[in-house]
Parts: structure tokens; sequence; C-alpha cells
């Protein structure tokens, strides 16, 4: 069990820095968005120097400047990431060039940076020049917090979601698998295939239209955080259900198949022939033994759940990791060091749920928890 | 099982072979080979034949509808933005009829009509309205606007002012003569802080401000501007200024009305209140500062059905170059032009007689010669209706969207791209899936190790990273989606050939033919892969509805296609236009027009059901397993 626990942790690990280094990589070779204003270019610009991202020397010579000046002008400058700055803003007699160091060596500073400072870069255009983990957090440059941290949004949301759906799904399964073909189970059949085939966004975009436009149960959109308690608590519950409702589908549709195909075991009808009522049959040896493969998928579900946020937050104006995302990805001015941030988040989060399941597989599975390998 | 074979005497029974040997008889039924019992199993289930036929409508109507509809679905017309939906025979039963209703519509005052007391809203002309659904009602408003009508004005001094005054607009000649009275009807005055407000009048240009009244209490303050000045004898000609002297901002002076009275007229020679008074300006060369705002006001609403289809099919200002009005003069010779009745705003226009699509021209603008060609152009007020050439109103079933293309149609070419995309992702995904899980699993050991270590990696990527990388690379667009949708999509299908080869290639049968020199390449394509293939085409289906679950997704986030784009499959041309794209398009317009949302959702949610009972349909009906049973 212990080799078990080591090996997947470990190669959950290895997939990990695959993944980072791999979009870290291919988004440091894809063009870049500096930030838009002049002193923000120069604060940013600074710190990548000092980030070892880039590097930095006085351009003095007559016809280099001659040369940088009507490449400048003629918009023809070779080098798309480097940065000239002129001197004297109006006769440029000296440049300070940005020139970036290469790839490789850039790749190395940044698990550097984050190893030893957990500097992820900075943000270019959705927060200039804020630490990207201070913007999902919530801190502003200062050191002062503003109360709304994305991170904090975003899981818990989510984890409302998660504590909401299981209860539901596990039950509607159970009765579904209990009363198999009634007309119960057949209404719960259907509401399954409706919720599985038709897209979260679809399901939200309807209830936000019904319950919060026209009925107006619900805020209709995510309400500013210094309204009162009970707007906030009304305002979860559209996309706690927005995000559920697949979810409790995919749960209900497991759990029925799981427990219909126990309860036509012979084990199940040894009990019933030992005496056992059904109600004690069906505690005792059908749930328990249907729940085994379901708990790993629960935790899985969270990645499925994690994911299927972005969409929800961007309907209903969830100032969450996802809103941010779409925000730093907005087309022609993409903000990439916040979005290299954020997936790194999203990775980090789902890999580690997926690491969660294994190690639960472990622990349930007896011929894993036994030391056999798979 | 119906009564009568359930009761059986044995005289129902009789021997088969009483008086003949059947060994040598043929079978009188016929073998059910594997696909005739996928067929018998896939047609047992009536929900699934069902799901299946409406499926097969939508695929069909996404091929015809678009070539057949003779409604624009391409072109932007911005006159016919947001119509609702409108249905020929369910108009007559008053369901569908292209109306919406209107709410909290501000009242034009001058259009009431004294018979029936009812106003027209602002900007809505009366065919447009639904008159029997017009009802007015008074909301309060504090707004200064000349429709927000009566009311106070509330008078009050800012934190640390001393006093603040307003001055009436107009000017007042006050003859002594004729005895006038200035009465200030003071509504509400909060009074705790000993605030006192003083009526101002100036005797004569050069003089200043001098109080004529007085007072610290609520009520009607009678002043005789001639009091003060018993001398003067030519008529004052002033403004009312009056001013509130307070120390706290928590005293307010509520004032209803300023008129004055002379014996000439009962009726007040001077009266104004609500909105008039709320124009009086706050003085500001006296030092003082303070609020002077609306309180208790009425305005006039309406509430209404508005026929959008005679409004979008109406009348139309238009500001077009000669060439066009010269096309529409030659094209119909029925315009008979009459000068404008309006000689004095529009001497040089001239209206129409009904029928042509031109109604009225207000003017003609000078000319402008480029080139030794004239250019010049007409200021015009259209009739949509017959400037399109249309015989009478057109239907749209579902509506326009917000640049006024046909909404059905638009969503039969929407779902097209959709179930173009999702084919050709599915198509992609199930070739580089069935070539790599044979790979992995006929070759098995080291190789299927490294190459599903590889499946796990690529796997494990959550979607917003390879979001990311592609958006960068190449900007939101087919391109893109279909990279996406692609780059993970395959590993499912790679499982499931994966399984199947793990499962075919210990038979004898492929022993044998391996024994006999067979290659490889003809081991796996020839003998392994078609016992597989109807488990992986069958699972293959279900990766349509998923690739087009991604791709509404993908486009709703504004990341794949849009309006605007094409691209080609095959040699035909698609739409950039998608079903995600079109609720995209209808989110931002939630409120107002939900028919935008409301009939894609459907569609949507239709083929994504159909879609997925169809595919659960064929992998059940080709699973072997389940012959027989049900």
């Amino acid at each position: 069990m212990g080799r078990y626990i080591l090996v997947r942790t470990i190669w959950i690990l290895v997939i990990i820095s695959i993944i980072l280094s791999l979009n870290f990589v291919l988004l440091k070779i894809a063009p870049e968005f500096p930030p838009p204003t002049e002193e923000e270019k120069s604060i940013y610009y600074a710190r990548q120097v000092t980030d070892g991202y880039m590097t930095v020397r006085v351009v003095d010579d007559a016809v280099e400047v001659e040369e940088i000046t009507t490449a400048i002008e003629t918009n023809t400058v070779e080098c798309s990431k480097c940065y000239y700055k002129p001197n004297e803003v109006l006769n440029p007699t000296k440049y300070w060039a940005y020139e970036p160091v290469p790839l490789s060596h850039q790749y190395f500073r940044w698990v550097g940076n984050i190893i030893t400072d957990w500097n992820w870069g900075f943000s270019t255009r959705v927060k200039p020049n804020t630490a990207v983990f201070d913007v999902l957090i919530g801190k502003n440059a200062d050191g002062t917090y503003s109360g709304n941290s994305r991170i904090a949004t975003t899981l818990k949301l989510n984890l409302i979601a998660l504590f909401f759906y299981i209860p539901i799904g596990f039950g509607l399964g159970i009765i579904a698998a209990l009363y198999k073909n009634s007309w119960l189970d057949n209404m719960i059949s259907l509401l399954v295939m409706f919720f599985i085939s038709v897209p979260s966004f679809v399901v939200m975009t309807m209830m936000v239209m019904v319950f919060g436009f026209q009925l107006q149960w619900v805020p209709d959109q995510w309400p500013p955080s210094f309204l009162a308690t009970s707007v906030q608590l009304r305002a979860l519950i559209l996309p706690v259900l927005g995000l559920s409702f697949g979810a409790i589908a995919g749960l209900t549709r497991t759990t029925r198949a799981e427990l219909t195909e126990v309860l036509t075991s012979e084990f199940l009808l040894l009990a019933r022939t030992k005496g056992l009522t059904r109600t004690q049959a069906v505690i005792r040896h059908a749930m328990r033994n249907s729940m085994v493969p379901l708990v790993p998928g629960i935790i899985g579900s969270f990645v499925f759940l994690l994911s299927g946020s972005v969409i929800i937050e961007k309907i209903y104006g969830i100032p969450g990791t996802g809103l941010i995302y779409l925000d730093a990805m907005t087309e022609g001015q993409y903000d990439f060091n916040l979005v290299l941030g954020i997936t790194a988040f999203y990775t980090i989060i789902s890999l580690f749920a997926v690491l969660l399941v294994d190690l639960s597989y472990g622990i349930v599975d007896p011929r894993i928890r036994m030391g056999a390998r798979r | 099982m119906n009564e009568e074979k359930r009761n059986l005497q044995p005289r129902d029974f009789e021997f088969v072979q009483a008086d003949s040997k059947i060994y040598d008889k043929k079978f009188e039924t016929k073998p059910i080979g594997y696909f005739k019992d996928a067929m018998i199993r896939f047609s047992k289930n009536r929900t699934n034949v069902i799901a299946s036929s409406i499926l097969g409508l939508i695929i069909l109507g996404t091929i015809l509808i678009p070539i057949f509809s003779s409604k624009n679905f391409e072109v932007l017309e911005a006159e016919l933005a947001f119509l609702p939906p409108k249905i020929p025979v369910l108009s007559n039963w008053g369901i569908y009829e292209g109306t919406s209703e209107k709410e909290n519509i501000p009242v034009d005052l001058t259009t009431i009509d004294s018979e029936t007391g009812l106003g027209l809203p602002i900007t809505y002309q009366e065919k447009e309205i639904d008159m029997d659904s017009l009802t007015n009602y008074y909301v309060e408003c504090t707004d200064r606007d000349p429709l927000c009508q009566d009311g106070e004005n509330v008078l009050s001094v800012d934190v640390g002012a001393t006093h603040v005054s307003i001055i009436s607009e107009e000017y007042m000649t006050l003859t002594k003569t004729k005895n006038p009275s200035i009465e200030i009807d003071i509504f509400d005055f909060i009074n705790e802080h000993d605030s006192v407000l003083n009526v101002y009048v100036k005797p004569s240009f050069t003089d200043p401000y001098t109080v004529v009244g007085t007072t610290n209490v609520a009520g009607v303050l009678t002043i005789d501007p001639f009091e003060l000045f018993p001398d003067l004898n030519f008529p004052m000609i002033t403004q009312i200024k009056i001013e509130l002297v307070s120390t706290d901002r928590t005293d307010k002076v509520s004032i209803n009305s300023v008129s004055v009275y002379d014996n000439s007229q009962d009726e007040p020679i001077f009266y104004e209140n609500g909105y008039e008074l709320s124009q009086y300006t706050i003085a500001s060369d006296d030092d003082g500062a303070g609020l002077f705002v609306r309180s208790h006001g009425q305005m006039l609403m309406a509430d209404f059905t508005f026929k959008n289809y005679v409004s979008a099919f109406g009348s139309h200002y238009r500001f077009m170059p000669a060439s066009e009005y010269n096309l529409i003069m030659d094209e119909n010779p029925q315009c008979v032009s009459s000068p404008h009745p309006d000689t004095v705003n529009y001497p040089n226009g001239w209206v129409f007689e009904e029928g042509c699509p031109v109604e009225v021209v207000f003017t003609q603008t000078e000319s402008v010669v480029v080139e030794g060609v004239e250019y010049y152009s007409f200021e015009t007020m259209l009739n949509y209706q017959l400037y399109k050439g249309y015989e009478e109103v057109p239907y749209y079933f579902f509506g326009t969207d917000l640049n006024g293309r046909d909404l059905f149609t638009l969503l039969w070419v929407a779902t097209r791209t959709s179930l173009m995309i999702g084919l050709v992702v599915a198509m992609i995904n199930v070739s580089v899936g069935v070539v790599y899980g044979a790979i992995s699993g006929y070759y098995g050991g080291t190789v299927d190790l490294i190459l599903q270590r590889i499946t796990e990696v690529i796997g494990r990527i959550p979607w917003l990273v390879t979001l990311s990388i592609f958006v960068s690379f190449f900007g939101p667009g087919v391109q893109t989606l279909i990279l996406i949708l692609i780059v993970s999509g395959w590993i499912g299908p790679q499982a499931v050939t994966r399984t199947q080869f793990y499962r075919y290639k210990g038979r004898e049968y492929v022993l044998a033919a391996r024994t006999l020199g067979a290659k490889d390449s003809r081991l796996i394509f020839r003998h392994i892969l078609p016992n597989g293939i109807g488990t992986i085409i069958t699972s293959s289906v279900l990766m349509i509805p998923g690739a087009i679950f991604a791709e509404s997704t993908i486009s709703f986030l504004g990341f794949g296609i849009g309006h605007g784009q094409k691209f080609n499959v095959f040699g035909i041309e698609f739409s950039g236009v998608s079903v995600g794209v079109l609720l995209s398009d209808g989110r931002m317009y939630l409120l107002d027009h939900p028919h935008l949302t409301i009939y894609p959702a459907i569609l949507i949610s239709i083929l994504m059901i159909t879609f997925n009972m169809f595919g659960n349909a064929l992998r059940d009906a080709f699973n072997p397993a389940l012959r027989g049973s049900e």
C-alpha cells in the first residue's frame, strides 16, 4: 500500500510538471502583450529583468541607434519581444534595449522563481504589475486584501455544489434502482437523460431568464459583496443548481446501474434466504457493495464541477477564477502570465483530485490494498 | 399476451411431427444475423425509435430548410431587429401575433385624447399600438423632466452653507395700478433650526434684490411687492428670488407653486409649479449653496401591446444617395409626387401618393461634383414594406435576431454547422483513436505501457490549458475549435479499440493467420479490427453529441466560431454561426428578447437528447451480451 501511494503521488507530480512546463513554453512562444501604458510598461520590463527573463543594456552606438529608430518608425523590429525605451523621449540618442534571454534559460528561471519565491509572474493587463497569485487571492499591490479572493469564491461555490449534489444524486439513484421499471424510475431516467444531454450553460441561461428576470425570485446576477447576507445566500441558489444538475444526473445514472447489478446478484438472494428483510438486505449488503466504486467517482466529479464552473461564473457574473480567466483571455489583449497562473491553479487542483481518486481506489479496492499490481 | 393465448386447452396443441419426419426439412424461418438481430433489438424499444426519428427529422431539416427558406439569414437589416415570433395560423387565434408587451413608457402629454382620456407613449405612433390594450396610470417621479408633473420642489442648504437661493427663469411685469400680489405656496417647512425663507424682487434693473416677504412656516405666503416701494410708479420687471437661510441641511422647504395675481383677471397671470418650478436655477453669485430637488412628482405612464411588425415594416427615416433614389423611381412608375404640405419647414420637400416606397422627401442635399460626376442625396421617409418589395408583411416563425435575420432559418443553419463540426471532430477522433489503440493493444508490453502513459498525460490536461494555448496561437476560429476538441478527444475511442484488441489478439484464428505468415498490419486491419469494429463505431456515435456539446460551450464563451466566419468541409461552405453562437448572442437580451434564447435552447436540447438516446440505443443494439434480453 505504501509503495502504491508513493508511486501514484510521484506520477501525478510528474504529470503536473509536464503540463505546466508545456503550458509555459507554448505560451512563451506565442506573441506577447505587454501592458498598454508607457509607465506600466517600464515597470513591467524592469521586473522582467529582475525575474531573469530579459536582459537590459544601453545602446549608445550611433549606427545601432539609427537602425533601431528606423526599425521602430517603419514598424519592422525583427525581435518581436524586444522593447527599446528611448532615453530622451523626443530625440533618441540612446536606447535601453530589453531583450529576452533564450527560452530554456527563461524556463529554469521560472521554475526557480516559483520554488524559491512562489513567484508566478506579474499580470500585464487585468491588474497591471500585480503578482498573479495576489490577483487570484485578492491581495492588492499595497499588501491589503480586497476581501474578494477569487480562489476562495470558486472553491466555496464548487464545494457547496459538491455537498449539495451528492445526497440528491445518491437518493435518486437508489430510488430508481429499488423501484426499477416503475413510473418513478422512468421519470427519473427521463430527467437524467435531459440533464446529461443538455449543456449546463443552456440550463443555467434558462434558469436565469425564468427565475432571475421573469419571476425575480433570485437575483439575476451575482450581487456585490456589500449587499445583505440574505441576498448573498439567495444568489447561491442558481449557480449551485446550474453546477450540480449535470453531476446529479451522472451520479444518479451510475448509482442506479451499480445498485441494479448488486440487487440481482446471488449473494443478495442468499441474504434474503437467510431471513433478512428486503430493507436489511438492501441497506447492509447491496448499498455497501455498490458504494465501493462510487466513492472515487465522487471525488473525481470535483474536477468536472470545477471546469464547468467557468461557464457558470460567466453567465452569472461571479467574480471567481473562471471569470478572471475569461477576462485575461480577451481576444487580442491576452494577459498570459495571469492565464498561466490560473491554468496552473486548475491543473494542480484537478490533478490532486485525481490523486485522491487513485488513493481512494487503493483504500476501497482490496486487490490494490493488499499490494497486488494493477 | 392476450387472454386467448393464456387459457390454452389441450385441443389447442397439435403434434408437429405426428405423421411426418422433420429431420431433413429446411428451417422455415430465416436465420437472424448480427445486424438483423441488432435491428430487431433497436426497433423493439419504442422510445428510442421515436427519438431516432426526431433526430432524423432534425438532420433533414438542417439540409432542406436553409435551401428552401425565402427569408434572409445573412444580410444585416437593422430595421427588422428583434421582431418577436409570428406564426401564420396561430396568429389568428391571438398567439404568436408578432406583438410584444411594453410597460412603463412615459406618455406624450400632447397626444391625450379628450374622449378616452388616454395618451400615446412617446416615440410610438398610433398605428403601432393595439389601442384596446393601452392603459395609462400615474407613477411617482423625481425627474426634472417635462413629463414629470406636479409635486413639490424641495430646497435645502448644503453642509457648511448658510443660505441658498433660487431664481425664476422668467421675468414678470408687475404694474402697481393692477395691485399685484405674489403667492408662494409652501407645502411643508421642516424647520427645527430657526430657518427663514425670504422672497426677493428687484425694483429696477440697477437695484439689488430686496426682501419683500419672509416666513418660517408652511402655508401660502402672500406678498404685496409694492409695499416697500410706495414711490415706485413705473412697472417692476423682475425675477423672483427665493432664499432659504438655514444652518442645517435637515431643514427643508417644499414649495408647491409660485404664482402672481393681479386685478386684471381671476386666474393668476403667472403660475409655475412642478417641472417649471424645478427649472429655477440656484443662484451662484451670492455664496449660497444647496440642493433643489423634485419630490412627489407624477408621471403618466402607458402599458400597451406593441405591434412590432407594423412598426418594422412601417415608415423609416433614411438618408439615401441619388443613385438609389433614382433606381426606386425607375422601378416604381406609380410614384407621383406633389409638394410637401409643410412648406415652412420643408420648402424643398415633396410627398408621394400611397403605394410608393418613398413616402416623403424632406430635402435634397446640394450636389457635389467629383471628377465630373454629380453626387447628391435625399432625406426621405420610406415605407419599409414596399421598399423591400414584400406583397404582405412576412412571418418570422421564431422572430428575428439583433441584426434582423430570420431566427428560424438561422437556427437550422446553426444546427447544420454544429452537426458538421461534431461529425468532423468525431471522424478525426475515431481515426486517430483506432490507429493508436490498435498499436497499443496489438503490441502490448512496453509499447503499450509507454503509449498509455502518454495518453494519461494528455488526458489529464485541463481543457482551459488547451484552450489558452490554441487560442493564443491561432486566435478564436474554427481551426482552434477543432484542435481543442481533438487534442484529447481521441482518448475514448483509443481505449475502446485497445480493449477490443486485447480481447481478440490471442484468439486461435489470429494465431493461425500469423502462422501462415500474415504481417502485423494484415493481422491488425484484416483480422482483428473487423471483429471489434461494431463496438468501436457504435461507441463513437456518442462522440458526435459530445463534440456538439463541447463546441457549443466553447463558442458560447467566444473562443470558437462566430458571425461572419465561414469554413469549408468537403467543398461545401458552412456558416460560422453555431447554436452556441446564437445562445451567446441571446444572453445579452435575456430580459427584453427571451425568444433569442428560448428557441436555440430548445433545439439544442432536443438535438442532444435524441442524439444521446440514438447513440445509447445503437450501442445496446450492437451489444451481443444483451442478445435475447428484454
